[in-house]
This record gives structure tokens, sequence and C-alpha cells, in this order.
């Protein structure tokens, strides 16, 4: 299994088509969660008020902190990925635990809240979960023992090994019955077998490796460095590296949304004390460049909307309240800004 | 050593002492705010008041007695005070007259301040930036302690025990003869804080036991006063205070943080009177060691202040004064100084019947930079026998502290100082064993310094406007039926503390109540005395509080109450031995003041003293 940013997108399309060719099947009502889009809201640290928002994108409702909403207590964890495999939603949160849930109802069905630090991520891979930890802050900050954890059910409970990597591991994915990480302080990407749960290859790469995505049938994978960002694309079969392209984009931070024509939206901030923001654009099969195709202050987080075509790009304010969402056409223009919660930084179309 | 020269002069002092016609005590005026603080709301506890508190913290009095609300992050964790509806940074909280606030942070640990140390606290309400200098946005917190002459020689020890693995041993003594008067204070107090709770982050909110969440305090003070002569006195005191603590996760964390945090305090103070005046010679260090994980911070200030005060004529009394202070920031990510001058200008005037007046002033230059002028006007006005009324407008200021300027990476050296003007009114009744006061404040702090992230890096600007609004009614009585001594008490606030708009925040953020700043907070207390018992039966009520500023999350209000049971004539041949015991969140009732911060069931604490 593989996870992408539209991903959710082919699920639903393939959901959808079979449904269209099997006339003997019982129709199903879709759950109220199976449509739309999941807003994924961070929280704030030392407050723990992660959560997810929903907007029904047929009637425009937006509905508020769902988890607890449907399961009647807070998240409570600063969610960090929100990864969606066949059916179950895993909410992974860096608070050191990973909410499981019925993507269609949002009803808790497992979780894993033990043995866990720092969690960045999770895959799932021959019927196991794979979750990517920094491991325990060193009393520098640093982070020497991260790891990836395995639990060997799809519904969480306990974690059964922790396989060692570079230092903090943030995107997985899957490819046949192998898990690649993106190991972003060391810059490497690591290759686990998922069934003997080593490592089974690690491929040395430029900058800080952030994501994985699917696109035109590959993996790529988009580093980052303070000058450019960098696009790696893997040979499958004995995963060594395909192709490598670099691009002059300054200061990225690491979110991307790339739509399924492969056009990539990355967002960039100057920092301290400037503190200019902005969204890159750029065409991975083809020449289009764009270094300032959107600015403003307090970006958070990016998604790519494949139904209506927008671009979601939210902002934090700060942290002191709900931040917001404003969603843009393909040229940039705002089209709609609403509020969401604490530190939006990542969306699932559904 | 110090316990040593107390008990050196206990016993080498002793005999001389029975034997000793004690002198007149050196008349010493009223503290600088109960003479030229007029128009202000003003709260305190004696050392009698304080004897039920000696094993608790400065959180916990405030919580139980005062209109404060304390955002607390656990039992014994960190604890900052709301004084109508400001922020933690904009409370001055003095020791002896020696700002104590962290000058890094702008701010002090509420928890972390025992009680067995003070004895006396003062509570000044609103802004005050005059008469009491840095800080005094939202109110003032003024903790005192010294050696006290023609007393006769005091010493007591006391223990107690209580539920969650809760202890706590205070030793106190006290002696003076002619010309020497000396105070020691030790103590220690620790709890595991093992206490159970709900566990919200967990499926099936199964209930937990609390384990890391332990801290242990112990400390020192000495307090010696000498009367050079009738006219002179040196007095000077020292405390030293060390605090451990787990520093409790919120639920759905699990980190492993901890904090040691050291304090040195001294004070030396230097009084000349003559027949209508006085000179008052001030100095005081300081020194905050911080450990937190790994992480080391360290302050130190010394301060030093000359004061004279004198009557001129009979309707007018002047106080002048100026302070120096000195600081040192030694932090994780950055070194710094600050030097700072003030002079003041304190006037009260009695010429008018019935009505006092002052006006004070206050200008402070920090690092070579004038601060804005700090004035105050201040009246009361005694109607009949039994209404007076109070009205004073005043302005405040807090200086950025020294991580907002120089923090690495993210300080920011251009900010301004946050500034307040306050106005407020109130009116006191008393009749018989009734009493009464409303106060009505209005006050609106500008420039409020926000920590706003910056990509990844956080970093101060001066963003919020926001005003403060409210009332304030406190009430009660005592009276005796047959034997028996009755006592009531019950008190009311009404705080708005209003987000103006702004450039710098969202829309959704305006016009609202500032998080964690309840709306409506209530307290009362009956207490039945009869024959040496009493006991007293307490309670708050904290209104809702919205966790950030656009009100997306609520916490609903709740109520705690208290039970005392105090017997005060068990005798052991000379040796009297109070015995009290205290039951905290008598109804068990589960709660939390901040987001996810579960805080303890009922608690049970047995206390014995022994006091000659």
């Amino acid at each position: 299994m593989t996870k992408n940013l539209f991903k959710p997108f082919l699920i639903s399309f393939l959901a959808a088509s079979l449904f269209a060719c099997s006339e003997s099947e019982p129709e199903r009502p879709l759950g109220e969660y199976e449509q739309g889009i999941l807003i994924m809201n961070e929280g704030a640290f030392g407050v723990n008020d992660g959560e997810v928002f929903h907007l029904n994108t047929n009637t425009g409702e937006l509905k508020s902190n769902v988890f607890e909403l449907e399961n009647g207590r807070p998240f409570a964890g600063l969610l960090q990925d929100m990864i969606l495999e066949e059916e179950r939603l895993y909410l992974v949160a860096n608070t050191g635990k990973v909410e499981i849930v019925d993507a269609r109802d949002f009803k808790s069905i497992g979780s894993v809240t033990g043995d866990l630090d720092i969690s960045r991520s999770l895959t799932v891979n021959s019927g196991k979960l794979f979750i990517s930890d920094y491991g325990p802050y060193a009393p520098d900050f640093s982070t020497p023992d991260s790891y990836v954890a395995v639990v060997n059910t799809q519904n969480g409970v306990l974690v059964s090994k922790k396989i060692p990597v570079s230092r903090k591991p943030e995107d997985m994915i899957a490819s046949g019955k192998y898990v690649l990480v993106a190991s972003s302080e060391e810059g490497k990407v690591e290759i686990i077998d998922a069934q003997t749960e080593e490592i089974f290859k690690t491929i040395n790469v430029e900058g800080r490796p952030m994501k994985f995505f699917e696109a035109n049938g590959s993996i790529f994978l988009y580093s980052i460095t303070s000058e450019e960002v960098i696009f790696y694309s893997f040979h499958l079969d004995n995963f060594t590296l395909a192709t490598t392209n670099y691009y002059p984009i300054i200061n990225a931070t690491g979110k991307i949304a790339v739509s399924p024509e492969g056009v990539a939206y990355m967002l960039t901030s100057s920092g301290w004390p400037d503190y200019q923001d902005g969204i890159a654009k750029l065409a991975l099969f083809g020449p289009e460049i764009d270094l300032n195709w959107y600015t403003g202050s307090g970006f958070y987080g990016i998604g790519y909307d494949p139904i209506a075509q927008e671009i979601y790009v939210s902002n934090s304010n700060g942290f002191q309240g709900n931040g917001s969402v404003t969603i843009l056409d393909k040229e940039g223009t705002e089209i709609r800004n609403f509020e969401v919660g604490r530190g939006p930084s990542g969306f699932l179309f559904r | 050593m110090i316990l040593f020269v107390w008990v050196l002069s206990l016993f080498g002092f002793q005999a001389e002492q029975q034997d000793t016609v004690r002198l007149q005590e050196i008349e010493v005026s009223a503290p600088i705010f109960k003479t030229f603080g007029l128009g202000k709301k003003q709260l305190n506890w004696d050392e009698t008041a304080l004897e039920n508190y000696q094993s608790r913290s400065l959180s916990e009095l405030l919580q139980e007695k005062s209109p404060l609300f304390i955002r607390q992050y656990g039992p014994g964790m960190l604890a900052s005070p709301n004084f109508r509806g400001t922020s933690a940074g904009h409370t001055a909280i003095f020791w002896n007259g020696i700002p104590i606030n962290s000058p890094s942070l702008g701010q002090s640990d509420l928890s972390i301040i025992p009680l067995a140390a003070p004895d006396r606290i003062d509570l000044i309400f609103g802004s005050d930036g005059a008469l009491l200098g840095n800080e005094a946005l939202g109110g003032s917190i003024l903790l005192q302690s010294q050696a006290n002459f023609q007393e006769s020689p005091t010493a007591s020890i006391s223990q107690e025990v209580g539920s969650f693995g809760q202890s706590a041993t205070a030793f106190q003594a006290g002696f003076s003869g002619e010309k020497l008067a000396f105070q020691t204070k030790i103590y220690s107090q620790k709890a595991e804080n093992d206490y159970t709770f709900r566990d919200l982050s967990l499926p099936g909110t199964p209930e937990k036991t609390q384990t890391h969440s332990a801290f242990s305090q112990k400390g020192i003070q000495q307090d010696i006063a000498w009367k050079i002569n009738p006219s002179q006195r040196l007095s000077t005191s020292f405390w030293y205070h060390l605090a451990d603590r787990e520093i409790q996760p919120p639920m759905g964390s699990d980190t492993q943080d901890t904090q040691e945090d050291q304090s040195f305090r001294l004070s030396l103070e230097y009084l000349k009177f003559w027949d209508k005046s006085r000179l008052e010679v001030r100095s005081g260090w300081v020194r905050d060691d911080q450990l937190f994980n790994q992480s080391f911070n360290q302050n130190s200030s010394f301060f030093l202040s000359g004061d004279w005060e004198g009557d001129i004529g009979k309707d007018w009394k002047i106080r002048l004064g100026t302070r120096g202070s000195h600081i040192q920031g030694n932090l994780s990510t950055y070194s710094a100084t600050d030097q700072r001058l003030e002079t003041y200008q304190f006037i009260r005037f009695s010429g008018l019947k019935n009505i006092n007046l002052s006006l004070n002033l206050r200008q402070l230059l920090v690092e070579q930079k004038w601060q804005p002028l700090l004035p105050s006007l201040g009246m009361d006005w005694i109607l009949n026998p039994t209404f007076s009324l109070k009205a004073s407008i005043a302005r405040g200021l807090k200086v950025p502290t020294l991580n907002d300027r120089f923090w690495e990476p993210g300080g920011n050296p251009e900010l301004l100082p946050e500034e307040s003007w306050q106005g407020e009114t109130g009116l006191k009744w008393k009749k018989g064993s009734f009493h009464s006061e409303l106060t009505f404040f209005a006050m609106d702090v500008e420039n409020w310094i926000i920590w706003m992230p910056k990509g990844a890096i956080w970093s101060p600007e001066n963003i919020r406007r926001v005003r403060n609004t409210g009332i304030e009614w406190a009430g009660g009585t005592e009276f005796a039926l047959g034997s028996t001594g009755i006592k009531i008490d019950l008190a009311y606030n009404y705080t708005k503390a209003i987000n103006r708009s702004n450039s710098k925040e969202s829309p959704t953020f305006w016009n609202k109540q500032l998080p964690y700043t309840p709306v409506h907070q209530a307290q009362g207390g009956v207490e039945l005395i009869q024959d040496g018992y009493s006991i007293r039966l307490s309670s708050q009520y904290i209104g809702q509080r919205a966790t950030t500023l656009d009100h997306s999350r609520i916490m609903d209000p709740y109520s705690l109450y208290q039970l005392h049971l105090n017997y005060k004539k068990l005798w052991l041949g000379p040796v009297q031995v109070p015995i009290s015991l205290r039951i905290e969140n008598l109804f068990n009732k589960s709660y939390q003041v901040l987001y996810l911060r579960p805080m303890p069931g009922r608690s049970i604490h047995l206390n014995f003293k022994f006091q000659l």
C-alpha cells in the first residue's frame, strides 16, 4: 500500500467505480466523513488541543472537533499526521500516540498509546503499522535514538519492535513489501523490509528529505535545503535513485501539495526576522516554475483539492486561537477564507 | 550557621531578657502604600491570618482567599496570578521592598513562594507604577518579614502530613533583646502528587495515577534587626529557597521534564528618624538559578535606594526617593545586563475635612532611555462614620523583560514598554459588625507583548490593546450566638478583559474576553468558633474560561470547598499544641484549571504544631 497526497481521491474514485460496476452489491450509505475535506489542526505546544475539522463540500458545512464529537473525549495530543488506509484513519500525535478511527464515522477502533515518543508519520505494510518517531530528546535536544516502531495489527495496541533509523525520520511510503523512510536530519532514505522488520538498504540524498508522493507512476521524494529544493525519484525494483532535479526555490519549509498532473505547490518562509511567507509553484513534468506564485505571512499548511482543482493554504494566526484556511484557484486568486482549528497544518481530500 | 547564631542568641540572652524592661519600640510609620496609595483597593493577611497556611504556597492562599484567578498547571506546578484580567507579567511582587519577579521572565511562580517565610502579605489592586514601579499594571503583591522587638521569645515547630504523599515541616523561632531582634524560619515541604484522575487522552478514559508531578521545597529565612539607638535601626533579612519539581505533563503527553529553582534573596534596610521626618536606605540582592532539564538560567539583581519622608506643616507629607538597579541575566541562549535608575516623589495632603489626597510621580530610566512619566492621583473620603469613598487614577508600565529583548533567536530589542491607565472608585460601608466594599475599575493596557511564530522562530511584538473593566465586591460580618462566635465572609468579582481590535491579529480575536480570564468569580466562608475549637467551611466559584482568544473551547465552571477544623487549647505543660485538620476539595470534584491539566480530588491534611 502507498500513501500520497491525492491517494484518498484515487481511493474514492476506485470505490465509486467499483460500486458503479457492481449492481448486485447492496448500496451502503456514505459515512458522514467519507466525502469532503478533513482538516488537520496540529494544536498548540503544551496544550495538546490538536483536532480534526470536516468540511462537507456538498453543503458547505464545517464541523469542528470531529474526534471529540464522535468519541466523547478530546484528541488530547499534537496532531502531526493523518493517514488514510483501507477505511481506517490513523491520527498520529507527536506527543506519542496514534488514534485509529473508522474513516467513515470517526468512531475509535484502536490506538497505540504506549512506548512512543515523538511520532511523526505512519504507513501500513504487510498488515503491520510502521510509525516513524524521533525518539526521546537527549539533554541537548538532539534525537540520537530515532526509530520506526512496528505494531503487528492494523488496529494498533502495542509496539512490538523499534527499528533504529537515522535522526529525525519524517514521512514514509510503502512500496511492495518495503517501507521507505525519509530521515530528515541526516539526509537518508532508509528502506525497511516490512516482513523481516530490518533495514534493507540506505540511500543518501541531499538536503533534508521531507515528503514522499506518487506522480506519473513513480515515487518521488521532496527534499529541501536553504537554497534549493530537490525532487528525487526511485527505481523501485532495486531501490536506486532514478532522477534528481534541482530547483532554485529558497527557504522552503518542507510543506508541499502536488496535483494529479504533477504541479507542486511548496510553502516558503524567509523566517525570522523578515518573515515573508509564500508559495512557489513548479511543474514536475514541464518547464513552468513560479518562485513567488502567492505571498503572505503565517502560512502553516497546504493542500490540493483534486476534485475542485483548488489550493488550500492554512494560516496559524500565531497559535493565539483558531487558524484559518484560504482557498485559491489555479491562478492564485482567493476564493474563500474560513476559520478552522488551532494550528491548521494539513488536509485530506476525499 | 544562622541557626547556631539564633540558638546562641536565644540561650545567651534569655536570662537578660526576663529582667529587662522593654524599650518602647521605635515608631515606624505605615508602609508607603498605606500612606500614599490612596483610593486603591487593598487586602492583607497578617501573621495570625497566615497561621493556617504555613504549610502551603502563596498560590493556594490567593486561590482560596483573594479575588485573583490563579492559572495553575497542577498542584505545586507553575502558578501565575491574573489580577483584574491582566497577565502574569503584569503583577509586581516584592519581598521586604525588593522586586523579586524574574527579570528574564518578568513574573514569579507563586507555587514556589511558600507561606512559611513571610510574616505579612499585602495585595494592592490595579495599576500604580508611580507608587510601586515597574510591572504594577494589574496589581502588586508585597511580602514582608522582619524580626520584631518587644516580643517574648517564640519557638514553634509544626508537622503536617496529608494525602498524596504530602508533608510539611516548619520551624520558627524569634527573640529580641534591647538592641537585637532575631527571627529564624526553616521549612521543608514535599508531595508525591500521586493522585488519580480520569485520563481523557486514552480510549475508555481510564482512571490513572499521576506519576510525574512530585515536588519538594525547602528553605531558610533569617531576619535580624539592630536598634542602633532610639533614632536609628538597621535590619536585614536573608531568604534561601530550593525547589525541585517533576513537571507534570498535560493529559496526552508523557514528558519527563524536571526543574530545579534556587533563590537567594538578601535585604538590608537602614532607618534614621527625626521628629518629623525619616531617612530610609535600602539595598537588596536577588539571585535566581533555574535548571530546566539540562538548561541552566541565572538572573541576579542588585538594588540600592534612598528615601526621605517628612511632614511639611500639619497637612502635607512628602516622600522623595531614588533607586538604582543592576540586573544581570545569564541565560541558556544569551547574557545581558540592564541598568535602571528611577526617581519618585509622593505627596499626601490631609488639609481637607475628612478627605485625604495623594499625588505620586515616578520617572524611570532604563539603559539611558527615559520611560514615560508615571503619575497617580488618589483620594480617600470619609463621608460619615458608616460610609467612605475612594477614587484613584494611575498609570502603570512594564519594561520588556530580558527574554523579550535578548532571547536568541527571536528577542526584539525594539519593543516598547507595556503601558496601562487605570481608574477605580469604591465605596466602603461599615456598621456594627457588618462591612462591605464595592469597587469599580476600568483599565486600558496598550502595547501588550505577545510572542508570535515567525516561521520556526518565535518573537515578541507589541500587539494587543486590552480594555479591562470590572466590579469587585466583598462583605462580611462577625457576631456571637451564645458562646459561639460566627464569622461570615463573601466576595464576588465581575471581570471583563476585552482584546480590542489591532492590525496584527485575526479579526476573529477582536472584542473577545482574554483566555483563562473568568468573567465571574465568587468566594465565601463561614466559621464557627467556640472554646478553642473552630470550624470553617469555605468555597470558591470559578466561572467559564475560554482556552483561546476565539473562544472555540470553553471550560466548565467549577466550585471547590474546603473544611478547616482547629483546636488551639491543647497544652503539654508549657507547650501549646494547636491541631488542625484540613480537607481540600471536600466533595471530590473533578476539575481542571487549565485545559487537560487534571487537579487532585479530595485530600486530607493533619497538622500538629508545638509552640512555646
